[in-house]
């Protein structure tokens, strides 16, 4: 039994992939082709491409309804659903809001509130048309623009576990820039792969250890890309709903059997900043005046090391998702 | 709706910008300039096709088919059921077979894509040729100058129906663009080309199934593969004999594997020198072993060097070349210590529409859209010779096989006028 890791850049971002098995020519030909699908679907969902579908649809879905392929229509419908179960949380709009708030160049700043307001009519899934019978999508407003920012990793994690599946790969890794990650099968030495989920601001203590096992981790946070305003730091996750970058969360993890699904409801997560009815997950919120020095919010994935007063798991938020609620 | 308030102000600059952008518009070689409507309104019917061979490229085409309207993919064609599965979810409902001949034997499918591996296109287009398909036929075309003679001649032998090779340059406009512009000097004398491959992979398939995994190891096969030269290198090599006008006279190869050695015939490691009509050299380099700079092709001359990255083109001029006039109003890119003047196809009708000529077409497609566009058009008003028409796709063969040789045997092999002939 060998180890195998393959890497490659794609959607900006490092994907690393551990596979093992016996024979280490054929887990390195199937990670490799699973790592070209993911290049594959980052040269379709990539905004910054010019002739990716996604350009396409942003330059002409406001003209025109827009043929879409199927694959990358079901991912438009998983979308619409996603932001429906998260109250809006999750949207792919948010094109406009990134560009208002200067997240696509290299920095940022705070928009004025004529462009802020401007943007956010620019935003909202309910000027997406989706047509089902003809495969097309159509724009309501013109300058809408869609980012897969906060799903393309997690659909590109799926679509290559499918790759290594069918070739027959029954251990492996693979995560997307260490926040959107799958594991297929067990490794060779343990019952799960064992993620650590660390608090940004003290990256060598976990703050949980998640164990997963043929099911996808997702981790979003605020850190990363952020400018400073007037003392105020202001992350590239945006909360589509009031057209701002989010304050309530620092990090959310969540776990699912789809990567697309967990990317997304982590980043709806860190939006709400308190869990979602259905979904397993771990919140941490920023430092209160005379409060913790930070607050853990816990529901499905336990603190790591528990702390001495176990904290109750925190109530979720219904949303509109009819899924069971997980049981612990 | 753009506001075109200012898009009919012919100031100065904007004057000097279109006149002297004109060189650099997107004249069409050989396919003629069709407007949306225009083309819709000249098909009969829906063109209903099947795609054999749904690996990667398979899938691609068939997810580009779903964005050229006046087709339908009817039929889906592999000898996989995992291929098959996947077609599903690329064409929900599409009709699935394992032989290629039920497709053949349909009289509704007017068109075939073939897009398995490339020792087993010969059999296939000879077939649908003779069933009468038009073929759309990935390239390289073959990996032995005999099958690729052999497809030559068939689709010379049906005139009526199109067969197109999928070299996709000869559709795309960058290219188009450029090849209009060496075409009018703007290399100077043309002194050398060079063209690189770089990627670090094994080029190995993986399958569950041990029987599927020889047969998807095709490319590592030397019996049946003709290497990186052929596989990859067509795709560059044919660019370069198109825009300089030459055929080669003389190839010398050498080939190595240097890093996957796990019982491969076929070298993860090419070198080939070509010697164009005129005693043009012209460099490809491949390798399966180092990523460092990926791929791109240079064109050099007395005045200037024109480089290709992801399809994209940039002017380099020398110090002493003659000043063109329109390259004030360029946009530059860095690349290191060098600054490449940008070359945007279209740029006159992208100033037309009020998008800055010197910026990316907003509406760039893929270059295999362009090609399965060109061949779909061909439905409406041909058959006429595609760009990518047998006799270049034959050639491309012939040219890459025999150096291939080159590769394998570390010698020099001469071109002779009768390897050409179909």
């Amino acid at each position: 039994m060998g180890t195998v890791r393959l890497a490659r850049m794609a959607m900006a971002c490092r994907f690393e992939l551990v596979l093992q098995g016996e024979d280490e020519p054929w887990l390195r030909a199937a990670g490799e082709e699973a790592l070209r699908e993911i290049e594959r679907l980052e040269a379709r969902l990539s905004r910054f491409l010019p002739a990716s579908d996604v350009s396409r649809i942003n330059t002409r879905a406001s003209e025109e309804a827009v043929a879409v392929e199927p694959r990358l229509f079901d991912l438009l419908k998983q979308s619409l659903h996603l932001h429906r179960c998260t109250d809006g949380a999750f949207d792919l709009t948010v094109g406009p809001l990134m560009q208002a708030w200067g997240f696509y160049g290299d920095g940022g700043h705070v928009p004025g509130a004529d462009e802020l307001t401007k943007a956010r009519l620019r935003t909202g899934m309910h000027l997406v048309e989706l047509d089902e019978e003809h495969r097309t999508v159509r724009f309501a407003h013109e300058g809408v623009a869609l980012d897969f920012g906060a799903i393309g990793k997690g659909y590109a994690v799926d679509e290559a576990v499918r790759v290594l599946r069918e070739a027959g790969v029954e251990r492996a890794f693979l995560h997307g820039g260490t926040s959107t990650m799958y594991a297929i099968g067990k490794p060779l030495d343990a019952q799960s792969w064992n993620v650590a989920v660390v608090d940004p601001r003290s990256p060598d203590e976990p703050v949980a250890v998640v164990a997963i096992r043929d099911e996808a981790l997702s981790v979003s946070a605020v850190s990363g890309k952020s400018f400073e305003a007037e003392g105020t730091c202001y992350g590239h996750v945006l909360d589509p709903r009031l057209g701002k970058p989010v304050r309530g969360a620092l990090l959310a993890a969540t776990v699912s059997s789809s990567a697309a699904t967990a990317d997304a409801i982590s980043t709806a997560l860190l939006v709400h900043a308190r869990p979602l009815a259905g979904y397993r997950s771990l919140i941490i919120r920023p430092d209160n005046e005379g409060s913790p020095p930070r607050r853990i919010l816990h529901h499905g994935i336990l603190p790591h090391p528990m702390p001495e007063d176990i904290l109750p798991p925190a109530p979720a938020l219904n949303g509109h998702s009819q899924r069971t609620p997980f049981s612990l | 709706m753009k506001d075109r308030t200012h898009g009919g102000l012919l100031s100065r600059r904007n004057f000097l910008k279109r006149s002297s952008l004109i060189p650099l518009s997107g004249l069409l070689a050989q396919a003629p300039a069709i407007g949306a409507d225009a083309r819709r309104a000249t098909f009969q019917d829906q063109v209903q096709a099947a795609v054999i061979g749904f690996g990667p490229q398979g899938r691609d085409i068939a997810a580009t088919l779903t964005r050229i309207p006046e087709v339908d993919l009817a039929a889906v064609v592999d000898t996989y059921n995992v291929m098959l599965r996947r077609a599903q979810r690329s064409a929900p409902g599409v009709a699935t077979f394992e032989d290629y001949r039920e497709v053949l034997d349909n009289p509704d499918i007017s068109t075939v894509f073939i897009a398995t591996p490339t020792h087993l296109h010969k059999q296939i287009a000879l077939d649908a040729l003779s069933a009468g398909k038009h073929v759309y036929v990935e390239a390289p075309m073959a990996s032995t100058i005999d099958d690729a003679r052999a497809m030559a001649q068939a689709a010379r032998d049906n005139p009526n129906l199109i067969f197109q090779v999928g070299l996709h340059a000869r559709s795309h406009p960058n290219y188009r663009s450029v090849f209009q512009f060496i075409r009018s000097g703007a290399l100077g004398k043309a002194t050398m080309t060079r063209s690189q491959w770089h990627t670090k992979e094994s080029w190995r398939r993986a399958s569950p199934n041990r029987e599927r995994e020889i047969a998807q190891n095709w490319r590592l096969d030397a019996e049946v593969s003709a290497g990186l030269i052929n596989e990859v290198g067509t795709h560059q090599i044919d660019p370069a004999l198109w825009f300089l006008s030459k055929r080669p006279v003389a190839v010398t190869g050498l080939g190595q594997i240097m890093l996957w050695d796990d019982g491969r015939q076929v070298p993860d490691t090419i070198q080939a020198v070509f010697e164009l009509e005129d005693g043009v050299p012209m460099l490809y380099d491949a390798t399966l072993t180092s990523s460092f700079d990926a791929a791109y092709d240079t064109y050099s001359g007395r005045d200037s060097t024109i480089m290709f990255r992801d399809h994209r083109a940039w002017m380099f001029k020398e110090v002493d070349a003659p000043l063109l006039g329109w390259e004030v109003y360029a946009r530059k890119d860095k690349f290191y210590k060098e600054t490449g003047i940008a070359l945007v196809a279209n740029a006159t009708q992208l100033d037309a529409q009020d998008i800055s000529p010197t910026e990316d077409d907003p509406n760039l497609e893929t270059p295999l859209w362009y090609a399965l566009r060109d061949f779909i058009d061909n439905h409406a008003f041909g058959p006429y010779p595609p760009a990518a028409s047998y006799e270049v796709g034959f050639q491309m063969a012939v040219i890459t096989i025999k150096a291939n040789e080159a590769v394998v045997q570390g010698t020099r092999i001469d071109y002779d006028d009768a390897l050409f002939e179909i």
